[in-house]
């Protein structure tokens, strides 16, 4: 049973990675620790050694992939109901293409956000921690958290409308009158994007990137 | 003032030994110890300490007198002992964790709480056995000789100038038992004395020191001092302890590393120093030592070069680093646009340092600048963790892709698409 289970290409994927991350972690460790080289382990020479620029572009790019990955996830989930439902009771094709539209929109903030945050990078002169400048550090550390935030957000919204959306279809297809009150949960589902959206703007209402 | 007790602790070379060299040639145990002190209240125009290892010369003395008399108070107490050397402070004050054992606590006592402390480790001895006639010429007074009964009974006045000695003896120095209860004996007179004065509430400035260097020597090689990489240059200085508990290390030390060179680059004599300082971070919970200055002094000119404190180690260890230059990757930047420093190029190669916890001749554990994971490494390090992440979640939703089998019928028909219609 147990080579069956093994046989799972899941748990053979999930059990290497995992082994391989905390063995690594562990020895490392274990050297620092032996060593006394304790002192080496130092995380504001990673936070400041590192450029902002990644951090920055990682924002942006996690805010576009982030979002397109929930509205996928949404509108595959939506569109299969209704396409299935549709076999049956064509009449509701119509109506729930709007579910489609909630999820889309997930999307739409994604890819605003990603270009809002984009143009904010700037180029700047400095080469070492201390001539780069505190405000290019917050600049590249807040880029990385908008783009954080307005990706998982739209990520889960997107997840919600389209289970949301599923389930109006089908209780469309078997009765008209259930979707109109379907809907106000919809609503309530694509309402958490926005807010990811309004979070994100203000984190980068203050950044200003250059000399 | 705790900037001036820590700087008075730093020239007493609190915990730690100072690696320095000297081309000076003369012989090391000629010279005399000499401290000077304030009463509580009364402070001096603050006097830079001599650089490790540096003799003081008569006029040198002078000078450092003539500040402090210039504007301090006009009494002076001149505790001469017969003989003294820096390293009867070694053996006997408690520097090596035994403090309660030390002979000197008077002495520390009134070091610490005064608020302007000068301490002179090395003065020639002809200007230490001077120091009676160069006080007599500037208080332009005569001395007394007193001891603590005749102090008691002597009215002084802070406006009228006044200098009181009290000689100190000092033993053969061959029994070392009866060398620390001499020791003792001359501390608890101090005690007294000082005492004394703070009931009289004058102020005053005292002076201890000796009038020849005693003959102890503490067994040690003669070769003290190298330059890495560099000439070896050979010294027979004093090499110091005045060791405090941990809890009491004062919160910064500053060291000044000098070396003295003849006849570079045309100029006659050229110093090249690097100053290093040491202090308690509290995030990291350890010392660590920083070097902040290189400074290069010639013909009067000083330039100046800030380490910005990109060069660093713990206190313990020392700091190796392949190259530490102005141009190129620079991390030594001249202090002001003004600054001399604007003029030169500085560039050590296979450059290792070392300001505290120096013992024997090795450098301690060298804690290089270069880190195992360069910055780039760690940042395509991000990033490839986070692609990995994404792939390892896309192949979990591939491999959970399920086609739908519920109407399959391995026994039924084919399904067969015909061309036609």
């Amino acid at each position: 049973m147990l080579v069956e289970w093994m046989m799972n290409g899941h748990a053979i994927l999930y059990t290497g990675v995992t082994l391989a991350f905390w063995s690594t972690i562990l020895v490392v460790g274990i050297c620092y620790t032996i060593f006394d080289l304790g002192f080496r382990f130092d995380v504001a020479w990673f936070l400041t050694e590192t450029s902002p620029f990644m951090w920055a572009n990682l924002g942006i790019g996690l805010a576009i992939s982030l979002s397109v990955v929930g509205a996928a996830w949404g509108i595959y989930i939506t569109g299969s109901s209704i396409i299935g439902g549709g076999v049956k009771a064509p009449r509701i094709k119509t109506k729930n293409l709007v579910s489609i539209i909630f999820c889309e929109a997930v999307a739409i903030y994604g890819i605003i956000m990603a270009i809002v945050i984009s143009n904010m990078a700037e180029n700047f002169s400095g080469t070492t921690p201390e001539t780069i400048g505190a405000r290019n550090y917050q600049a590249g550390y807040s880029m990385f958290g908008a783009g954080l935030t307005v990706g998982f957000s739209n990520l889960f919204c997107g997840i919600c409308v389209g289970i949301v959306g599923s389930g109006a279809a089908l209780a469309d297809a078997q009765n008209a009158n259930l979707f109109v009150k379907i809907l106000i949960v919809e609503i309530f589902g694509s309402a958490i994007g926005l807010f990811g959206v309004i979070v994100a703007i203000l984190q980068t209402s203050k950044v200003k990137m250059g000399d | 003032m705790a900037t001036r007790k820590m700087r008075l602790f730093s020239s007493i070379s609190a915990s730690f030994a100072v690696l320095f060299t000297l081309l000076n040639t003369g012989r090391c145990d000629e010279q005399v110890p000499l401290m000077l002190w304030t009463s509580e209240g009364t402070s001096l125009p603050s006097q830079s300490p001599p650089a490790a290892g540096h003799i003081v010369g008569r006029d040198q003395l002078d000078a450092y007198l003539h500040t402090a008399l210039g504007s301090g108070p006009r009494n002076v107490l001149l505790f001469l002992q017969d003989k003294m050397s820096i390293e009867d402070f070694t053996i006997y004050g408690g520097a090596f964790g035994n403090k309660q054992d030390s002979a000197f606590r008077n002495l520390e006592g009134a070091l610490l709480s005064s608020p302007s402390p000068l301490v002179l480790p090395a003065v020639s001895w002809p200007g230490s056995n001077a120091v009676i006639g160069a006080l007599q010429d500037q208080l332009e007074t005569s001395p007394l000789y007193m001891d603590a009964e005749t102090l008691g009974q002597l009215r002084l006045n802070s406006s009228s100038p006044a200098l009181l000695v009290f000689r100190l003896p000092y033993g053969t120095g061959s029994d070392l038992m009866s060398a620390k209860e001499i020791l003792s004996g001359n501390d608890e007179v101090i005690g007294q004395v000082l005492s004394i004065m703070k009931t009289q509430s004058v102020p005053y400035l005292a002076i201890y020191t000796a009038l020849q260097p005693s003959q102890v020597r503490l067994p040690r090689s003669d070769e003290f001092g190298r330059v890495h990489g560099g000439k070896a240059v050979k010294c027979y200085s004093n090499v110091w302890f005045f060791s405090l508990p941990f809890h009491l290390l004062p919160r910064l030390l500053l060291v000044r590393l000098v070396l003295n060179y003849e006849d570079v680059l045309g100029h006659r004599n050229f110093k090249l120093i690097f100053a290093m300082s040491q202090r308690h971070y509290s995030v990291s919970a350890r010392r660590w030592f920083t070097m902040d200055q290189v400074e290069l002094e010639y013909d009067g000119t000083k330039a100046t070069f800030n380490g910005s404190r990109s060069i660093y180690a713990p206190a313990e260890y020392s700091y190796r680093c392949d190259a530490v230059s102005s141009f190129r990757w620079p991390s030594l930047f001249p202090r002001s646009a003004k600054d001399p420093a604007n003029q030169w190029r500085v560039s050590f190669e296979d450059f290792q340092i070392q300001g505290f916890n120096v013992s024997g001749q090795d450098f301690s554990y060298a804690s290089d600048c270069a880190g195992f994971f360069t910055p780039g490494i760690w940042m395509g390090l991000m990033s490839s963790l986070l692609m990995v992440l994404v792939l390892t979640y896309g192949l979990h939703m591939i491999m959970q892709l399920r086609t739908m089998d519920r109407f399959d019928d391995p026994k039924g028909p084919a399904i067969s698409v015909p061309l036609t219609e």
